[in-house]
This record gives structure tokens, C-alpha cells and sequence, in this order.
């Protein structure tokens, strides 16, 4: 299984005349681009120093806020179709402001107010009427959406969710020959891939019949994004093998649970971003989140949590504290790194991971 | 029955500490030396030392387990493990009813939590700065022109005490200055100093609370004014061992000691 790297991948595809839109993190409905023929190329952590964007934002913004600006100032001749901004977190939405009143940014810029809170009539009824919005101010630049295509966009994302539901759970029980770094490199080539090439990629994945070798130790992860590849890297090293995760880039946007096939794409949309594992970001019941949590980690056996937690970013911070206070209540250790998403690990963190994974070790042998 | 000896090198920033243990768990030599710019080096040293004063030689050693920052420059070693397991250890060798361990080492602090057997259950280290750490006094007694047994001088935790309100090392050396030069009484910038390393320790201790008897292992715990500061603030004793900065090690040889006889068990079964 190959994955093609990602900015090779998107130049590529931008050369080949493709519309490519940049899409900030997190939910979007992917599903009405992809019926435009756009492609949603998505930036959560762009490499690269940051020179230019400390000085549009104060230094206490989250490093993928900062870094996101600091790719758009860059004018990449990857993104042609224009920015979208979803309402994610706070320093998000007046990224997408400033972006389009105070820096000028040449593409144009959209914006995605996702409903916070959880299922109920208003924020459903609130939910379809933002989506119809979204349609109809694509179709003044793009034309009429065709609804035959985006019937078939909802069947695409209907199958690579199955996909990853099944992966999902061959990782926790085992039955999947990757480590912690292929493992998420898989995961998050969704983040650049056509939907098209990420089902093919999907479909190679080696389910096994019986279950690997086990771990010497199993954890769960939660945070925004999965720790950088270094830690994963060194992970793997020390025998611990990440099996469920609790990530915004990752598990937190696949269903919790399979879906039936699209029939009314409005319906469709709608159902699977409420049955979306519950988020920070959406203001979600705190008890269902940690409902959810210990569910993963019943199913997956793991051990222990590491929160992987990005530097300033205040709607995880904001559920984090009692998140460990309860899972420290019920005896499950927990570990949280913070990161600036450098590429490096520092001597501390690395310590940090290796007392972390004594502990677990600790606990599971005699 | 052959005589077996197991080894604990923890290379810290600071200094490198030797500690070599007999089959029973007896200690039978420590060492503690600066470990300078070459953790490596201070390794071959401060093990060298240890084995003369226990009158050993290389080839009796029978495990060894390099601790510390630099652990992994300790080519000798036959294991690795972290220095905040090696503290747990080593606290419950020492003081059987230890719980909580607080270790102020010389460029980060720790609080571990242990279980009755000396097992880690959890842990917190200071995040990225030196502020309560060992670096952090000494920084500051080359400002107060102090040396490390002034700064630590019971009589300084007497009377009046400078507020030191940065908890920044960087930060809080200006502060200093600026004490100085108000001629503030130095015993009362040293006192405030110690009262700012309890409140970033007291931080750090709440984050994970206190379970079972409270023992202090580094360097500080031979700062006698920080100890009844922080002692005050916890509300109890604090057990002080005999060598607080050669703990870590001990650990280690303990570490190494049960390996070896993990290394056994399944011939014996
Ligand atoms: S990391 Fe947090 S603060 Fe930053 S963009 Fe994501 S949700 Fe917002």
C-alpha cells in the first residue's frame, strides 16, 4: 500500500486543472463540494516556519491557526477554488474574518457555521438550512448543483465511512499489520486524497483473519491531531501500539456507528453529522463524550490515554481538566503532551512517553 | 551462592550518581560526581569510583540500569529505564510507606505517585523551564553571590520574606535585581526564593494529590529552609533521605536486581 505524499499529490492535481479548495479543520460537508467537482484539500498542520502570520494574530492563538495563515499568506498555486472556514472554534471563525476583511486574500473565502449542541429539532432544522445556504452560494459561482451528483458524493462518503468503521475496528482488536505511523498516515490521507483514490487506498488495506501479535502495551488517543510522527515513530519503538483514538482529525468524523446506504442526500448529511462522536468543538454533552470514551476503550482493552493536547487550543483544554480528573477516578492513567506542532520531540516528552509506557507495562505484567 | 552486585548510573544535568547493591538489595557504595559536558564520560567515571570504593571490578557486575536525561549515553549498561520509575523505587527502598515521591532534580521537578510496592501509578514533571528546579537556585545564588549551603541556611526561612512573583527562572533573576538594588536583605530575596520553588512544587503536587507518606529525593532536599517551607505548605513531615541526589540510582540497581530475577523465573518454574 502506497501513499502518496501529499504535496506532490495536490501539485499534481492542481497542474491537471482540478478546482481545489482549501478547507480549514474540521466538519464541512465535504460531500456538497465533491458534487461541485471541487476537491477539498484540507490544512490542519502545513509544514513550515512561521514568519509571517505572528504578525496578524496575538500569540496566544492555537499553532494551527497560526500556521494555516501562515500557508494562505503564501498564496499556494495548489488552492484555486478558494478557502473554506468552518466554525470550529472561535480562533478559527476570526481567522476566516480576517482573512477576508483585513488581509485580501485574492480566492474567495466561505464560511461554515456548523451548529453546536446536540441533536434536537432546532439544531437539525438549523443544520439543513445551512447546508442549503452552502449549495446555493456555490451554485452562484459554480452553477446549478446537478442532484444526481451529489446523491452519488453521499453513496462515495457513505462507502469510505464503512471503510473506516471497518478499519476502525480491526485496529482495536488487532487484526490490522500497521504500526502507529502507517497506521495514522493512512488515516489521514483523507485529509488530501480524492475521495475516489482514498476508497481505492481504503479497499488495499490488509484486513487480518486472525489477530497479530499483541501490543506490550495498548493506548488510547485523544486530542485534535495524532501525535507528530516522531512520537508515533518512537511509540512503535517501545512496543505500544495506538488502538482507539479519540482525535478530531480522525475518529471524531467518522459515524459512530454504519449508516444505510444515501437515499435523500439532505437526510443523509444530516443524520451522519449528528451521529458524529461527540466534540469539543460542537459544544457536545460532556457525559456523552466520556460515555464514548470508555466505550473505546472497553472495546479496544487499552490500557491508558495519552491527550495529545495542542498548545492553546481552548475547546479541548476546556473538557480536558475533568476528562482526566474522571479517567484518573476510575484508576486509567493518563498522559498529556502539549505541542506546538513541532517536528521534534523534546528529551522531556521523550521521557515523559517512556515513564508513561513503564507504567502500562507495569500493569500488565504479573 | 555466587555473589551478585547490580548497578543504578543515573547521568543527570547536573551530576552523575552511582549506586551498587549487593543480592540482598545492601548498598554498597554511592557516588556523586558533576557530570560536566559529557554525560558519556561522568558515566565511566562516577562507576569506576563506585566499584573501588565497593572494591568491585567491572566483570562481577551482574546488571546495570542507566537513569537520568543522559541514560541513554551509558554504553555499559546492560538496561534502560526513566528516572521517574527509578525515584519510585528507590523512595520505597528507602521508606517502605512512601506514597507520594517529590523529586527536584537539577532541570526539571517531579511528583510520582507509588504504589506499595514501589510500582509508579502516576506522575507529573514541570513543564520546560527550569522554575522550580535545581538550576533555578543555582542560577540564583551566583546572582545573590551566595554558594548552594548559604542559600539553604535554616536561618534564612526566619523573618520577612521578598516577594519573588515570576515563576519564570529567566524572570524571576531580574526580580532578583531589582531586590538588590532596592537593597532588599538578601536573606529575605533567599527566603522568597524558597517560597516561590514550594508554590511551583505545591502546583504540581495538587495535580495529582498525595497518597501515603511524602519522601523527597534530589539535590534540594539538602536545602534545609526549602524542606520546612515545603513541609509548612504540605502540612506534614517529609521523609529526607540520607542521600536524596544518589535515590535514583539506588532505583535503578533495584530496577536492574528485579529484572534479573524476572530473568529467572521461568528456568525455576
Ligand atoms: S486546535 Fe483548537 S483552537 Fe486551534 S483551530 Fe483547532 S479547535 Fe481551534
Amino acid at each position: 500500500m502506497i501513499i502518496p505524499d501529499r504535496s506532490e499529490y495536490l501539485k499534481a492535481l492542481a497542474q491537471s486543472g482540478q478546482k481545489i479548495m482549501g478547507v480549514l479543520p474540521a466538519l464541512y460537508p465535504r460531500e456538497i463540494l465533491w458534487a461541485f467537482d471541487i476537491h477539498a484539500a484540507e490544512i490542519w498542520d502545513p509544514p513550515g516556519e512561521l514568519l509571517h502570520a505572528n504578525a496578524h494574530l496575538q500569540t496566544t492563538i492555537c499553532p494551527i491557526v497560526k500556521k494555516s495563515l501562515e500557508f494562505i499568506l503564501k498564496e499556494p498555486d495548489i488552492i484555486n477554488a478558494g478557502y473554506l472556514f468552518p466554525h470550529t472554534c472561535d480562533s478559527l471563525q476570526n481567522l476566516g474574518t480576517q482573512v477576508k476583511d483585513l488581509i485580501g486574500v485574492s480566492l474567495p473565502v466561505y464560511t461554515f457555521y456548523n451548529p453546536k449542541g446536540s441533536f434536537n429539532n432546532t439544531t437539525t432544522k438549523y443544520y439543513q438550512d445551512i447546508l442549503k445556504n452552502f449549495q446555493s452560494t456555490l451554485e452562484a459561482s459554480y452553477g446549478p448543483l446537478d442532484p444526481e451528483k451529489l446523491l452519488a458524493a453521499c453513496v462515495l462518503s457513505h462507502n469510505i465511512d464503512s471503510h473506516l468503521l471497518a478499519i476502525q475496528l480491526a485496529r482495536m482488536t488487532d487484526h490490522l499489520s500497521l504500526n502507529n505511523l502507517e497506521y495514522f498516515k493512512l488515516m489521514r490521507a483523507q485529509e488530501y486524497l480524492l475521495p475516489t483514490d482514498y476508497l481505492s487506498l481504503l479497499e488495499q488495506v490488509d484486513i487480518l483473519d486472525q489477530p497479530s501479535e499483541t501490543p506490550r502495551a495498548r493506548l488510547m488517543v485523544s486530542g485534535i491531531l495524532p501525535p507528530t510522527s516522531e512520537i508515533l515513530e518512537f511509540l512503535d519503538e517501545l512496543g505500544v501500539s495506538i488502538v482507539a483514538d479519540d482525535l478530531l482529525a480522525v475518529s471524531r468524523r467518522i459515524p459512530k456507528f454504519p449508516m444505510d446506504v444515501p437515499v435523500s442526500p439532505l437526510d443523509y448529511l444530516t443524520d451522519r453529522f449528528f451521529i458524529l462522536p461527540s466534540c469539543s468543538t460542537r459544544g457536545g454533552d460532556l457525559d456523552e463524550r466520556l460515555h464514548h470514551l470508555s466505550k473505546l476503550m472497553n472495546a479496544s482493552q487499552a490500557q491508558g490515554m495519552l491527550f495529545n493536547m495542542v498548545k492553546f487550543c481552548e475547546p479541548e483544554l476546556f473538557d480536558h481538566r475533568l476528562l482526566v480528573k474522571t479517567l484518573r477516578e476510575k484508576s486509567i492513567p493518563v498522559l498529556t503532551l502539549e505541542t506546538e506542532l513541532e517536528s521534534h520531540i523534546s528529551g522531556q516528552d521523550k521521557t515523559r512517553i517512556e515513564a508513561f509506557t513503564e507504567l502500562l507495562f507495569e500493569m500488565v505484567s504479573p | 551462592m555466587v555473589d551478585l552486585y547490580f548497578v543504578g548510573v543515573d547521568v543527570g544535568s547536573l551530576s552523575t550518581d552511582v549506586s551498587i547493591i549487593d543480592h540482598s538489595g545492601k548498598v554498597l557504595s554511592e557516588i556523586v560526581i558533576p557530570t560536566g559536558v559529557n554525560g558519556s564520560e561522568a558515566a565511566e567515571e562516577a562507576f569506576d569510583s563506585a566499584l573501588k570504593l565497593a572494591d568491585l571490578s567491572r566483570e562481577g557486575i551482574t546488571a546495570i540500569t542507566a537513569t537520568g536525561y543522559g541514560r541513554a549515553s551509558v554504553t555499559f549498561a546492560t538496561g534502560k529505564t526513566t528516572e521517574i520509575s527509578c525515584h519510585g523505587v528507590g523512595a520505597h527502598q528507602l521508606f517502605p510507606r512512601t506514597g507520594t515521591v517529590i523529586d527536584i532534580g537539577g532541570q526539571d521537578s517531579k511528583v510520582i505517585q507509588i504504589d506499595s510496592r514501589g510500582r509508579m501509578l502516576d506522575f507529573t514533571m514541570n513543564d520546560k523551564c527550569a522554575a522550580g528546579t535545581g538550576r533555578f537556585l543555582e542560577v540564583m545564588a551566583n546572582r545573590l553571590e551566595l554558594d548552594l549551603d548559604e542559600l539553604s541556611s535554616p536561618a534564612n526561612i526566619e523573618g520577612e520574606s521578598a516577594p519573588i512573583s515570576s515563576t519564570c527562572t529567566v524572570f524571576a533573576e531580574s526580580e532578583v535585581i531589582s531586590l538588590l538594588a532596592k537593597n532588599t536583605p538578601r536573606e529575605e530575596i533567599v527566603h522568597g526564593l524558597q517560597r516561590s520553588i514550594v508554590n511551583r512544587i505545591w502546583s504540581m503536587v495538587t495535580s495529582i494529590g498525595i497518597e501515603g507518606e511524602v519522601t523527597l529525593t534530589g539535590g534540594v532536599a539538602h536545602n534545609r529552609g526549602l524542606v520546612t517551607l515545603l513541609e509548612e505548605k504540605l502540612g506534614l513531615t517529609l521523609n529526607i533521605p540520607e542521600n536524596p541526589q544518589t535515590v535514583g540510582a539506588l532505583g535503578g540497581a533495584h530496577i536492574a536486581r528485579r529484572a534479573y530475577q524476572r530473568s529467572l523465573e521461568p528456568a525455576t518454574n
